[in-house]
């Protein structure tokens, strides 16, 4: 080849053949590459601004949303039961009904079947279609609360068992097709109802229920939503009932695939009381009896301000039973008609002379309504205090004997009243009592013969020794609302000659019922103060023990010899010639105790706290009981003999209860009276049994 | 001399030999990064709707890519001058093919857009976006430079890209395509036509009208006249009003961008690929930035450039207008696409289904642009032949000067 032959290619004027990419187009390429890079420059300050500016705020959004497939599980509260095994407040497993409305609308003929299984569910079809419809991207949407364990089943049954007969169906279709020489997809379609359900879940719940009702209600309480207790055990004992939530979350694993993990919830743990189901509901049913029929008496309301009781275990401060009437129904405890006969209440939340009809109670707003409910919802024995009145006398016989200011040959002359200072104070027994030895003025209940006691023992012991009793004190017993007494007690230097007399037979101080009950224990026990308590053990939710309230000796009161002492003066007081509580022996049974009988503030308005704080049985203390009735619907309110008829009512049903046998003989008339509450003298029965044992021996 | 001028001026290659190995690598480089990120962005939703294979969306993909490779491979064989002849053909083709979607159209999310043969589903706006590049190309070249100053000659090579814009918009109700389309014959058009004024006007026209189109929208807000789109551009300026329902996409690809900081949560840390729909598809970027930070979406952004600069010193080199014009195409049609797809992503613009070119899921939109790549390819071949003569023609004279005149 030649250079010639180029040279003349390269002279060529005009190129024939396919036209030039010319210098202009590519000058103009380039602005087209400027013009891309520009875009490109821009989009890159766009993606560093994005950065910048909302780098931070879009990593939390990421991340929340992360959350947002996290879910929380719940965890059972405990379970509540008595001494027997009996369930007084549990929690019960329901479903919440959950719709996830992205889901039914994935496809269209899942939209009919999922509404129809909704409304089965007890949701509102049409409300839910328009929710769907409204929401179509919405994933949780609670369409009903509390589905009860049994409709859950059964729905599940239901529509596993649709399915299964659906795919059944499906496949008889396709190999009926198959037979026929066609190919599997043109078998007929089954018509899919249960297998185009679709979208719908359940999410565990719990919801707090008292199958007793109004059983001890006072001192259950009762749980609220989000499982806070309110009252009693349920506030007092609410981190132990409650447990631990559970969750599940969702991560990416190594391979990128989400993944699941749930740890459980830890259900709460579970408390099981010294408190006696049967017990309590003898109580109840006495007391509610008692107001009953005091019901409307005097005026319009109900039977008694409060009517309340507490039975102790003498030797170890075990509540037994615990009752105040008005009650309330634990699984409504919101139903305001239960306020309706309660007093009024003044700015104080003091209760007034006036009373409650059932129109006010229904009209009262809703801080009022607050107000008379958590007087309601309140419990008596711990948190309301008074004037004990008489039954403070043992209290004061005993410290005089236990300093040795008093001794048994101590007597004592009431002439009916008796010069304090300079004011006349009078005893029950207007007439005089004449004189009286120690064990006299309490059978008798003696005010003067007691005020004498106290000018002998004098301020300081007196003072003392309330604190020795623990009046003032809060008991601590195991329950949420245990009230403070100490400003409603003297101190020293502060009591004249008539405060000491008038505390001498239980006025002018007041305490809490559960103060007398514990003080009253230690007098009978042999000097011991227990410990109140109402839980016995705390069990895990598998059953095995967590921890257990062993009784507890917090002091020594007095001694032995005193505690004797005042044991007898306390079962002559029932059973002596002149004894004020005669009524409260039940029959079959020998008991002792003390009647009281307290003016309340302001003097001389004839209202009176009346009670009976007793033990039985005699001769080997068991059981202590405390019968308050605040303000009787009567006339006449200083009747102690009420408080006594209550006590016999209840003891003569919780003394076989507790298998304690008859130690007196039962006359006809009593018999006949114990044959209609279905019980029968036992004294034969204990006779029986210790010849057994004699035998055995 | 004008020989003399042309050469000098050109953008100078290296050394070439026949293929234009840069931009192979190019090309393969971004192929095998979109695998990677696609596997990443779509294992979950692979797994979750597709029985546990988590590599579901990688397997086809990888298919595809190895066809599209293979036709590629082919296409750079074939003398690129047989698509002046072919281009009327394919170009018919592809109006058969959108005709084709009114009866048998398949619809997935809503809207006609594919066809499906044998279970192979193919994209007809992807077919055409090819055929009018090459068409286009050879109508310019028709019509020649002089006569394309005047108004007929200016609006003649537009004419088949208004027919196909029009037929997608109104059949298949894509504006994104029928947009890149205009774009594709625009760009072509603009580096054919010696003359800025009436590009320039065109811009500034094109700039208003967007504005006005939008102020109106917004003034309307309540009867929305403009239907979803009127709703997209509410959507745009406001995404966070819309949060629940039409905003969602946005904001979680938003979401995505702004959570992955400088250098990302790293690869296949996406928490977002789970949230975002079309997250292995149109919404790729957004997993990007998320995964690799503003690093890796800016070295991503710089690849692509890369990549166009690589075409244009192929269409500067081809041997013809023709090949230079269909180069062209090519640029205008990734860059265009790329740029839609990240303004997209970031909300520059108002929401538009447009893949990120090479690293989207999708076999249609990845087979086409592969065979635009041969067709680049074949450019780039021809010329560096043209190129190599040349070389010897210089080399020739300088070592025997004495022969040349």
């Amino acid at each position: 080849m030649s250079g010639r032959r180029y040279g003349s290619a390269r002279r060529r004027p005009v190129r024939k053949g396919p036209k030039r990419f010319t210098i202009s187009m590519q000058k103009r390429l380039v602005v087209l590459f400027l013009l891309v890079l520009v875009s490109f420059g821009m989009l890159a300050i766009r993606l560093i601004l994005i950065q910048r500016d909302n780098g931070r705020s879009y990593t939390m959004q990421v991340l929340s949303q992360q959350a947002y497939d996290n879910k929380s599980l719940p965890y059972k509260r405990g379970r509540i039961t008595d001494a027997k095994g009996t369930v007084l407040a549990d929690s019960k497993l329901v479903y919440n009904v959950i719709i996830d409305a992205r889901q039914i609308l994935e496809d269209e003929t899942y939209l009919e079947p999922s509404l129809n299984a909704a409304e089965r569910l007890g949701v509102n079809k049409e409300e839910l279609r328009t929710y769907i419809t409204e929401h179509p991207g919405s994933q949780y949407y609670i369409a009903r609360k509390n589905l009860p364990y049994q409709e859950r089943r059964a729905f599940d049954q239901e529509v596993s068992e649709g399915i299964a007969a659906e795919e059944a169906a499906q496949k008889k279709a396709e190999e009926d097709a198959e037979k026929a020489g066609k190919d599997k997809s043109e078998a007929v379609q089954v018509e899919k109802v249960y297998s185009n359900i679709k979208g719908i879940w359940f999410e565990d719940n719990y919801i707090r229920t008292y199958p007793c009702g109004t059983l001890a209600a006072d001192v259950i309480g009762f749980s609220s939503a989000g499982n806070r207790g309110s009252f009693g055990l349920e506030e007092y004992y609410n981190d132990t009932l409650n447990g631990v939530k559970g969750r599940t979350y969702g991560y990416l694993d190594e391979s990128l695939s989400m993944e699941q993990t749930t740890i459980q919830p830890t259900d709460g743990n579970n408390l099981v009381l010294t408190l006696d189901a049967n017990i309590q509901s003898i109580c109840e049913k006495y007391l509610k009896e008692f107001n009953d029929s005091f019901k409307n008496k005097k005026h319009k309301g109900n039977g008694t301000n409060n009517a309340a009781c507490i039975i102790m275990d003498v030797n170890t401060g075990a509540i037994l039973a615990m009752a105040s009437e008005p009650g309330f129904d634990l699984n409504d405890p919101y139903n305001i008609a239960a306020v309706s006969g309660m007093p009024k209440l003044d700015e104080k939340d003091e209760a007034t002379t006036n009373y409650l009809t059932d129109a006010e109670a229904a009209a009262l707003t809703d801080q009022e309504k607050t107000r008379y409910l958590n007087a309601l919802w309140t419990n008596y024995c711990i948190s309301r205090h008074f004037e004990p009145g008489s039954t403070a006398k043992p209290f004061t016989t005993a410290l005089g004997l236990e300093t040795g200011k008093l001794k048994l040959s101590d007597k004592f002359l009431c002439e009916g009243q008796l010069l304090v200072g300079d004011t006349w104070i009078k005893c029950a027994h207007l007439e005089g009592c004449g004189e009286l030895d120690v064990a006299g003025a309490i059978e008798r209940s003696c005010n003067v013969s007691l005020m004498q006691e106290a000018e002998k023992i004098g301020p300081e012991i007196f003072c003392k020794y309330q604190n020795v009793f623990n009046f003032g004190l809060r008991t601590n017993v195991d329950l949420a609302g245990e009230t403070r007494t100490d400003g409603y007690l003297y101190k020293p230097e502060d009591m004249s000659e008539t405060d000491l007399a008038t505390n001498s037979f239980g006025q002018n101080f007041e305490v809490t019922m559960i103060q007398m009950a514990a003080g009253f224990c230690s007098l009978i026990n042999g000097g011991n103060y227990y410990q109140p308590h109402i839980v016995d053990r705390i069990t895990s939710a598998g059953g095995s023990t967590v921890q257990t309230n062993e009784p507890r000796i917090l002091k020594k009161t007095v001694s032995e010899e005193t505690s004797n002492m005042i044991k007898d003066f306390c079962i002559q007081a029932v059973e002596g010639e002149h004894a004020t509580g005669t009524a409260a022996r039940p029959a079959g049974y020998r008991i002792g105790g003390k009647t009281g009988t307290a003016e309340t503030l302001p003097r001389d308005n004839g209202q009176y706290v009346v009670s009976f704080l007793g033990f039985a049985p005699a001769d080997d203390p068991q059981i202590c009981i405390y019968v308050v009735l605040d303000r009787i619907n009567n006339k006449k309110q200083d009747e102690a003999v009420r408080a006594c008829e209550v006590a016999k009512n209840i003891l003569t049903e919780v003394l076989p209860y507790m298998n304690i046998y008859m130690t007196e003989p039962v006359t006809d008339a009593e018999r006949g009276e114990l044959e209609k509450l279905g019980l029968y003298d036992t004294n034969d029965r204990s006779k029986a049994e210790e010849s057994q044992d004699e035998t055995q021996e | 001399m004008a020989r003399d001028r042309r050469s000098t001026n050109r953008f100078k290659m290296a050394e070439r030999q026949g293929y234009d190995y840069s931009l192979i690598f190019i090309v393969l480089f971004l192929l095998a990064f979109g695998l990677v990120l696609l596997f990443s962005t779509s294992s979950y939703l692979g797994a979750v709707e597709h029985g546990g294979d988590s590599a579901y969306f990688l397997k086809r993909q990888l298919l595809f890519t190895g066809l599209g490779l293979a036709l590629m491979a082919v296409i750079t064989i074939i003398p690129y001058r047989f698509w002046r002849f072919a281009c009327i053909p394919a170009f018919l083709a592809a109006i058969g093919l959108i005709i084709l979607i009114i009866p048998y159209g398949n619809e997935v999310n809503g809207a006609k857009r594919w066809l499906v043969f044998h279970g192979v589903s193919i994209q007809p706006s992807e077919a055409a976006k090819v055929a009018i590049i090459i068409l286009t190309a050879f109508i310019i070249e028709m019509i020649g430079r002089r006569r394309l100053q005047t108004l007929w000659g200016f609006l003649l090579p537009m004419v088949p890209a208004a027919i196909i814009a029009v037929m997608l918009l109104r059949i298949t109700n894509n504006l994104s395509s029928a947009l890149i389309i205009l774009a594709i014959a625009f760009g072509m058009l603009f580096v054919a036509c010696p003359d800025y004024k009436r590009f320039i006007a065109l811009a500034v026209l094109a700039v208003a009208g967007t504005a006005g189109v939008v102020t109106y929208i917004v003034r309307m807000a309540d009867s929305n006249p403009l239907g979803f789109r009127g709703g997209r551009i509410l959507v745009w300026l406001d995404p966070q009003a819309y949060a629940g329902d039409t905003g969602f996409q946005t904001l979680q690809a938003l979401y995505a961008i702004g959570s992955g900081g400088m250098f990302g949560k790293g690869l296949g840390q996406s928490m977002q690929k789970i949230m975002v729909p079309e997250a292995q598809n149109d919404m790729i970027f957004s997993i990007i930035c998320e995964e690799l930070g503003l690093f890796g979406a800016l070295a991503i952004m710089l690849l692509y450039i890369l990549l166009i600069w690589r075409f244009i010193l192929v269409a500067g080199n081809a041997e013809d207008l023709y090949g230079a014009l269909a180069v062209t195409g090519v640029v205008t049609h990734i860059s265009v696409q790329t740029i839609l797809n990240i303004a997209v992503v970031t909300n520059t613009i108002p929401n538009t289904g447009v893949t990120l070119p090479f690293i989207s899921y999708g076999g249609s939109s990845l087979f086409f642009l592969l065979t635009e790549i041969g067709i680049v390819m074949s450019v780039a071949r021809t010329s560096s032949r043209a190129e190599a003569k040349q070389n010897r023609i210089m080399y020739y004279r300088q070592t025997f000067p004495e022969n040349a005149e």
